[in-house]
């Protein structure tokens, strides 16, 4: 009797091992908090729920920023960590030094049905090293944006019959424009005056110009410099003629829109939830977004994407078996970005992006022509989020923004500063 | 006798062994390996090959790095003598209260001492937000009418955090001055008044004497404190704005190593840090001693 409830117990046990063991798990880091935290999180309910019993998502969401990325290469360091990882792109010159990233073999990705050519070039090949390997795979595009209240523009004339602004490009039209926006209760722009802003929106100036940050190691080299310095110097001008507050803490800046305080914001697509969430409540006024007007000769604008990055952990390498897994899941995250693009984003994956269901979604599909023309980060290790280049923008780029030194004096002070740092 | 004095040794070697054990290999082994590391160009993790006096020499040399030498330094005057007096003139006050009322003012002043530095940060960050914070009500009057952003400018920087420091740690000196202060014998004081001395006269010749011990205690641990200024000055400074300017030892140790991923230069700058706090806490409490015993 003993020996028969002996043998049942064992063999239970016996089972309930094997039904553990069919499902396999995935251990997942990212810095996703706020609408990105949000979605993501569904996202991950829907793909656990979806494979049930097969594969399961173990997700940590951790700090973003430097606080992340310490983490990451502390922990590849000695063998931890995670099989599957949120990057930036911009964040991989530096990653790739560090030697934290483990490059995926062609052959990888076409047994997961992941195709370079599912996504745009610019896309893909940011997620390269210099020695041509893949170590990454796009999620999204995001970038920054012009939200605009309607009702404002209107007023001044500014908005065209189907709804999005008029006559913003180009300087002249442009500075034209925020005059006619400012009057004493209203500024016609926010941005928030920080570090990472002022780098998006100098990079984007500069680009517009067909201006290079870093050429062959150089910040800033020859005829660049002055493009910066207009860059800066019109971003002054902002602040100077009154239709730009100055000092505006990030969440102040949003605020000032949201309030309606201020006629246009400048931000990354990540606060479309933020905007989105308001008018649902009914808290908001009629906006929109759209893709930065081109003050200068052609359109560009500064971008990143979100990818996903196995780390190369030391000692303990992701197994061949969990690789494949973990492969096939980014490509089921992929194929599901339409859900993503509710944060405001645009997704990597083609097919999502010139998908119907995406052309209907807005804002989205008002700004998704920037993917075409956006400018990646410089490609090097003092470049990226929370890099060297958004602390010298804090340093340099916004003081001359506030007029506490001039445009020229801080382009040749953050080429210098950076090109110190690069050694 | 002499087998109960070695007994006596072995009792001691016994109750001391786990704090040595654990201090050697926390503190002293990593300290030695981070004197090592400053002398090589080591990455954060990884090994380094050895570059002699180089980074000390790129110290020296550096922009950067006299920038957050002075702004510690200057940081510590401001926070550390100041912290000491005033919590020394509330404890007088606090101690002149009984029974509730004490116990209620004291529980105030040491309530900003539980906070992490985080909500410290969030509740002065909001107050003085530039558009919106309640603190710009009275700053504008007093700037000609025109909203400022205090943690934006410069010159007001290091002064700011000093006394967002200081309110915040204030509490715990206050703590210790009065256990101080209570232990103070009152005969001593009944004594001086039948004697017809003065308020002052018995502050200056009984309770400052008598507390110095604490101050110089306070004062030690301020000092110590203080010079590994971190949280505050980063997370005012958070988003970027003008981070070289207000930079401090400890930021940018965390800068070289984790934002630049220079290990060897990173340690060199602790090394300095370091020898500089021990320095100057050996220094200052043996010259306030000397002082006392004089």
């Amino acid at each position: 009797m003993i020996r028969k409830a002996f043998i049942a117990t064992l063999a239970c046990a016996l089972l309930v091992a094997g039904a553990a063991r069919a499902t396999e798990t995935i251990v997942w880091w990212d810095f996703l908090s706020g609408g990105d935290g949000v979605r993501m999180k569904a996202m991950l309910d829907e793909f656990n729920k979806e494979f049930d019993g097969k594969v399961h998502i173990e997700a940590t969401t951790l700090e973003w920023g430097v606080p992340y990325y310490s983490k990451v290469q502390t922990s590849t360091a000695v063998g931890q960590g995670p099989d599957v990882m949120t990057y930036h792109e911009s964040r991989m010159p530096l990653g790739i030094s560090q030697n934290v990233l483990s490059p995926i073999t062609p052959d990888e990705l076409a047994a997961a049905g992941i195709k370079g050519s599912d996504f745009s070039e610019a896309n893909w090949k940011a997620a390269q090293g210099a020695d041509g390997k893949q170590y990454a795979v796009p999620l999204d595009i995001h970038s920054i944006i012009l939200y605009y209240n309607k009702d404002l523009l209107k007023k001044a004339g500014l908005l065209g019959d189907d709804g999005k602004p008029k006559g913003l490009d180009g300087v002249a039209n442009w500075e034209a424009a925020l005059a006619k926006l400012t009057t004493k209760d209203v500024a016609a722009l926010s941005v928030p005056n920080d570090g990472g802003t002022g780098w998006r929106i100098f990079y984007t100036l500069l680009n517009q110009q067909g201006g290079q940050f870093l050429t062959n190691g150089k910040f800033l080299d020859g005829d660049n410099l002055a493009k910066g310095e207009t860059a800066v110097g019109e971003m002054q001008k902002w602040v100077k003629s009154g239709w730009t507050p100055a000092n505006t803490a990030y969440p102040a800046s949003i605020a000032l829109f949201t309030a309606g305080k201020a006629a246009m914001h400048i931000n990354g697509v990540w606060e479309v939830p933020t905007m989105v969430d308001l008018a649902k409540k009914g808290q908001l006024f009629d906006w929109g977004a759209i893709q930065v007007p081109a003050l200068y000769d052609h359109p560009a604008t500064w971008a990143d994407s979100h990818s996903f990055a196995i780390p190369n952990r030391q000692g303990n390498p992701v197994d061949p078996a969990k690789r494949k897994l973990v492969l096939q899941a980014i490509h089921w995250f992929n194929e599901h970005s339409l859900e993503w693009a509710g944060g405001g984003h645009v997704p990597a994956y083609l097919p999502v992006q010139q998908s119907d269901a995406f052309k209907a979604m807005k804002p989205n599909s008002d700004y998704v022509s920037l993917a075409k023309t956006a400018v990646f980060d410089p490609v090097s290790v003092v470049a990226g989020v929370a890099s060297p280049v958004y602390d010298a923008t804090g340093n340099y780029v916004i003081p001359a923004m506030m007029g506490e030194m001039t445009p020229a004096d801080a382009v040749k002070k953050m080429r210098d500063d950076l090109q110190d740092q690069a050694k | 006798m002499l087998k109960s004095k070695r007994a006596e040794y072995f009792a001691a070697a016994v109750l001391m062994a786990p704090f040595v054990v654990i201090y050697a290999v926390l503190f002293v082994y990593p300290t030695i390996k981070m004197v090592e590391l400053s002398f090589t160009n080591a990455p954060l993790i990884g090994p380094g090959r050895w570059v002699g006096i180089d980074n000390y020499w790129r110290l020296a040399t550096e922009r950067l790095f006299p920038t957050a030498l002075w702004n510690t330094i200057y940081f510590v005057i401001l926070s550390a003598l100041p912290s000491t007096l005033l919590a020394l003139f509330v404890a007088l006050g606090v101690n002149r209260l009984k029974g509730w009322t004490q116990s209620v003012v004291l529980a105030a002043f040491f309530l900003p001492y539980i906070l992490p530095v985080s909500v410290v940060f969030r509740i002065w960050d909001w107050m003085f937000d530039h558009d919106f914070g309640i603190a710009q009500y009275l700053i504008a009057p007093l700037n000609g009418g025109q909203r400022l952003s205090v943690f934006r400018t410069v010159p007001l920087f290091m002064p700011m955090v000093a006394l967002v420091t200081i309110w915040w740690l204030m509490g715990f000196n206050v703590l210790l001055f009065i256990a101080g202060l209570r232990n103070i014998s009152t005969e001593i004081y009944e004594a001086a008044r039948l004697d017809g001395a003065t308020r002052w006269a018995q502050f200056k010749r009984i309770t400052w004497p008598l507390i110095w011990p604490v101050t110089v205690l306070v004062l030690t641990i301020q000092l110590i404190l203080q010079f590994k200024i971190f949280d505050q000055v980063y997370l005012f400074t958070q988003g970027g704005y003008r981070v070289d300017t207000t930079m401090v030892m400890v930021q940018y140790i965390y800068r070289q190593a984790f934002q630049l991923n220079k290990g060897g230069l990173a340690a060199s700058a602790s090394v300095v840090l370091f020898v500089l706090i021990a320095v100057m806490s050996v220094l200052q409490y043996q010259l306030l001693r000397v002082r006392a015993q004089r």
